[in-house]
């Protein structure tokens, strides 16, 4: 009983965790000021492991087949869909591969310069390097840097803005007219 | 007998000074009102302007009804569908959210330029506290609403806030101490903040409050209308322009300007980029609270006070203030413009320092640094 309990224990030490890269996690966190947390990349904000939805522990067959692909995605280009990860998370996995990753694991600075400046993909206007860099969040277009957004949303939405202030300004110059008579009418009621 | 009839005499005439019948007429509100040009004029849109962004804050308020959810189950995600699946759903939200914080600061401006124009002297008592209500009613509004959309800083800046209550009982005594328990209870409604607190909070933001401010608004301004414009600065103006249609029509062109002001910054900022995301997410609670917690930045006047000093020393001076802001008109009754001026600075200062630096006060003076 003994044996197969010390065997069961020195097992589960060799089977390798689940890996979240909180270097990454860190390292956004210090460069932009930002509270961030596990759902920049992974499906739960709450990380890979537990049993929570998009957790290790929730996962069914066949997304554990993927997990497995997935963790043997070594090289860049691969098309493995990490069923724990989240887009942004699967985009970094697919850009640098496995490999790569570990590496720049160490050195964290490595990773927004790593990246695709074209990829954006919340389509916020902010690519998802920088997004890691302002500790805003790559998949939701609504949280990324203010300044940046409205400068990416002023011009997407010119022609609204053009249409808003002549709307405006037509109805202000309607009204001003309208008190205007009703000022000249009240005079002459006077009169 | 003659003293009981002449006290009742006292109070008769100090609501007929304030309550004058005889100029209860369009002619004298509108037509004969006339508005002194000096150095302090702009000061007289900002009451037009709070009540701008009222009627922002109605009108998207009544959009956002149709489709928001009031239960702990789905008020997360009813909030989602009205940002990313309704059509405009994202730019009304967010105009709501952009125009309630511009609503608090353009009423606290008007409060601190009242206060330092004197316009809460003899005979407009009843606007002053008409106008201190409606900044109670206004954080009534700013607190009740932070709960709705249920995410990660609403639920648990909400039970920051109650447990403050609840923790201002210790220094109460005797039977006093238990009334901040009810209180809390009271708002709470069960015995953590679930879908009894978020029920109440609903109801009063949506139905109570929305009539109360209503109803003193509408005496707040009957009274603006009925006793005019106050002098505002020390020497009489020299200058004056009419009511009608000349002030108000500039009032409208103000208001057509800030309103496209916060349309574009509602369409182009989301309110909530000024924050961190995990801040946003569901509120779960198995999960792990995220950091960062704070209410809206309009309350960071109390907030980093109660994170810096002893409790009992905020809430000592909170609910001294609360209740001596009813009593300016007797208070400063003889206190000069010039003095008002320097005390509305020194109001000023601490508002802006505090709400801009609140932070770096709070590092500094814990000596962290996070």
């Amino acid at each position: 009983m003994k044996a197969w309990i010390t065997t069961f224990l020195l097992m589960s030490l060799c089977v390798s965790v689940a890996e979240a890269y909180p270097e990454f996690q860190r390292y956004s966190k210090k460069v932009s000021g930002r509270a961030v947390n596990c759902a920049m990349c992974h499906k739960n904000s709450d990380g890979p492991e537990g049993i929570k939805p998009g957790q290790i522990g929730s996962l069914n067959d066949e997304e554990l087949k993927a997990l497995g692909v997935a963790r043997q995605a070594f090289n860049p280009g691969n098309h493995a869909r990490n069923p724990v990860l989240n887009d942004f998370g699967n985009a970094i996995l697919n850009q640098l591969g496995k490999k790569k990753l570990m590496v720049i694991r160490r050195y964290p600075e490595r990773l927004a310069p790593a990246l695709s400046k074209a990829s954006d993909l919340d389509g916020d206007g902010i690519p998802d390097a920088e997004e890691f860099l302002d500790g805003t969040h790559p998949l939701n277009p609504l949280n990324g840097h203010p300044w940046k957004l409205f400068k990416h949303n002023l011009a997407k939405n010119r022609f609204h803005l053009v249409m808003i202030i002549l709307a405006t300004g037509l109805g202000m110059y309607g009204l001003q007219n309208m008190l205007l008579f009703l000022m000249v009418r009240a005079r002459k009621e006077e009169d | 007998m003659s003293e009981q009839k002449s006290r009742f005499g006292q109070i008769m005439n100090f609501f007929a000074e304030r309550f004058p019948l005889q100029k209860f007429s369009f002619q004298h509100m509108v037509n004969e009102k006339v508005v002194p040009v000096h150095r302090m004029s702009w000061a007289y849109y900002m009451g037009g302007l709070t009540l701008l962004f009222f009627m922002i804050q109605l009108v998207t308020g009544i959009c956002l009804l149709f489709y928001y959810q009031p239960t702990v189950s789905d008020a997360y995600a009813s909030v989602e569908h009205i940002t990313y699946f309704v059509k405009n759903g994202f730019l009304i939200r967010n105009l709501h959210a952009w125009a309630s914080s511009c609503m608090i600061l353009s009423l606290m401006v008007h409060m601190i330029t009242t206060f330092a124009m004197k316009a809460f002297g003899r005979p407009r008592e009843i606007t002053w506290i008409s106008g201190a209500l409606l900044l109670l009613l206004t954080f009534g509004f700013g607190f009740t609403g932070y709960l709705l959309p249920w995410h990660q800083i609403a639920v648990n800046a909400t039970k920051v806030v109650l447990q403050s209550i609840e923790e201002a009982g210790r220094y109460l005594p005797g039977a006093l101490s238990t009334i901040p328990t009810y209180i809390k209870e009271i708002i709470q409604g069960e015995p953590s903040v679930g879908q009894a607190t978020l029920s109440r909070f609903y109801a009063l933001h949506v139905v109570i409050l929305p009539l109360l401010l209503i109803g003193v608004v509408g005496i707040h301004l009957l009274m603006v209308q009925l006793h005019g414009m106050s002098q505002g600065v020390d020497q009489p103006a020299k200058k004056s322009e009419k009511f009608f249609p000349f002030f108000i029509l500039k009032d409208f062109w103000l208001w057509g300007g800030v309103f496209l002001l916060v349309f574009v910054l509602a369409l182009c900022v989301p309110f909530e980029s000024f924050s961190a995301y995990p801040l946003f997410e569901a509120f779960d609670p198995m999960g792990s609270t995220p950091e960062g917690i704070k209410p809206e930045w309009y309350f960071y006047f109390v907030y980093y006070p109660l994170e810096i000093l002893p409790f009992w020393v905020v809430m000592l001076g909170m609910t001294v203030a609360g209740i001596g802001i009813f009593f300016v008109p007797w208070i400063f009754k003889n206190t000069s413009r010039k003095v008002l001026s320097i005390i509305a600075w020194i109001a000023t200062a601490y508002l802006v320092g505090i709400t801009l630096f609140g932070h770096v006060i709070y590092e500094i003076v814990k000596g962290t640094n996070t």
